[in-house]
């Protein structure tokens, strides 16, 4: 579990350097079981920051979503470094960014936060419907405990935490150059059980409920937006030329978009889930993504975002890779 | 019905394999099924897996990517990363639901003109099989 005390140390110091630009967390958010995400520049902000399962959210794509506007002439470019705090499946993301080459190492400070897991804001909310007050939370073995206006509350891990979370393969940081507290116990096991569940319905079944799912779609393209790994500076869904999906809302469209989404993050997908978490109208998304990933891991045995020196996947190959399915 | 119903064939082939065993199958006067409706690109490393989603948007009934045998790549190495990109493309769309007769996948070379025939008859018989294309069919979804 994560050291508050050395956090804020940690943070503090951190934040003083001369070459450090800021250093992004959490903080409480502004009502129920919400956080947000803190930017700090100055050491006296570091008591705001927090890590508890509230902190469901990924900052890294705050890594890649930084504005970079041109630097004027006679001034040099801001070349000084972030640190974040990642959580372990986080954590994944910047190895996977690493391995992309879309930051540079020395560019980050990672900040390590061992994990027991967060939850599931659908799953609290209406465990404990309208609370409008501040929640804090902490980890307490087996339980977690809610700190409610009306008093202390435990909850077994089971009924809150996230469902990535109880399946979690790497509760630590795969890569951290402080981290905080003692590395905690991998329980998680994946089975790709939901996958699994899909592949056995047949073709026309599984066409009724994807098309069911798409047609609720609203191209809102959160799932985009908050998605680590979608950081291309000119992307497919906003061109016009070639207008690769049309911006129409139909069962047409919306099919081609989700293919598109999840096909551009195949082999790249680290499963932090927030595509589904963001997702308004509750598109099971991961359960399109964890294809991908179940197939990756089966057919090319690549783990994405856990070996910094890899390659990507789709960028390189093996003569013998398999091919029963090609005439 | 009274009449046959007759698949729509898209078939990505690469310019110095495919597109040329497709050649030496015509020159050869061999006959093979007309429904496919060939689009000649450098190399099966060119076709964006994107390529064959809007291909079935926009009226094909399935979609043929055909390239180089493995080694044989004229860019040597387009077709090993076309080999993994359609391995998961495939998988993709048999799992939300689009029949796995609608996509194929070929290696022909430019000498085997039988071959490509070969591919064309079993692609067009597979494909009259699942019939026509209407899940995600730009002209033909339910607005």
């Amino acid at each position: 579990m994560a050291d508050l005390e050395k956090l804020i140390t940690v943070a503090k110091e951190t934040v003083s350097r001369d070459d450090v630009k800021h250093l992004i967390g959490w903080r409480q958010g502004t009502y129920g079981f919400r956080v947000s995400p803190h930017f700090i520049t100055e050491p006296e902000e570091a008591d705001k920051l927090i890590f508890s399962p509230l902190c469901n959210s990924n900052l890294v794509n705050y890594l890649t979503w930084v504005e970079k506007l041109p630097v004027p002439r006679g001034q040099e470019a801001d070349t000084r470094k972030v640190a974040l705090m990642v959580k372990g499946c986080d954590s994944r993301a910047v190895v996977q960014l690493l391995i992309e080459q879309g930051i540079k190492r020395e560019d980050v400070i990672v900040i390590g936060c061992p994990c027991e897991g967060v939850i599931d804001l659908a799953k609290a909310e209406e465990m404990f419907p309208n609370v409008l007050e501040q929640v804090e939370a902490r980890w307490d073995g087996e339980k977690i405990v809610f700190k409610l206006p009306d008093g202390e509350k435990a909850v077994p891990r089971e009924d809150v935490l996230a469902d990535k979370c109880l399946r979690c393969r790497y509760p630590n940081p795969v890569l951290s150059d402080v981290l905080l507290g003692d590395e905690v116990k991998t329980e998680g096991n994946d089975d790709y059980a939901d996958v699994d569940g899909m592949e056995e319905k047949t073709t026309k079944e599984r066409w009724a409920f994807w098309e069911e799912q798409f047609s609720s779609c609203i191209r809102c393209y959160s799932c985009r937006n908050v998605c680590p790994m979608c950081y291309c500076e000119d992307c497919i869904l906003d061109r016009l030329n070639p207008t690769w999906i049309n911006r129409s809302n139909n069962i047409s469209e919306n099919t081609a978009f989700h293919l598109a989404r999840a096909f551009h993050l195949a082999g790249r997908c680290i499963e932090c889930g927030e595509c589904e978490r963001v997702c308004p109208v509750n598109i099971p998304i991961m359960t399109l993504n964890r294809k991908l990933t179940k197939e990756v891991r089966e057919k090319f045995d690549y783990d994405p975002g856990t070996d910094p020196d890899s390659k990507p996947l789709q960028a390189s190959y093996l003569p013998n890779d398999q091919e029963n399915f090609i005439l | 019905m009274s009449e046959q119903f007759e698949p729509n064939v898209v078939a990505f082939l690469c310019n110095w394999c495919t597109y040329a065993g497709a050649d030496l199958a015509g020159t050869s006067r061999m006959h093979y099924e007309p429904n496919v409706n060939i689009i000649r690109v450098m190399c099966s490393g060119r076709v964006n897996p994107l390529f064959v989603v809007n291909a079935l948007q926009q009226g094909a009934d399935s979609v043929l990517v055909s390239g180089c045998h493995p080694g044989d790549c004229h860019y040597m190495e387009g077709n090993y990363y076309a080999r993994r990109r359609f391995t998961l493309m495939k998988e993709l769309l048999d799992y939300v639901g689009v029949d796995p007769q609608r996509f194929h996948m070929s290696w022909v070379s430019a000498s085997e003109g039988n071959k490509w025939k070969d591919v064309v008859g079993e692609v067009v018989k597979e494909t009259k099989e699942v019939g026509s294309f209407e899940q995600f069919q730009r002209d033909k979804i339910n607005w």
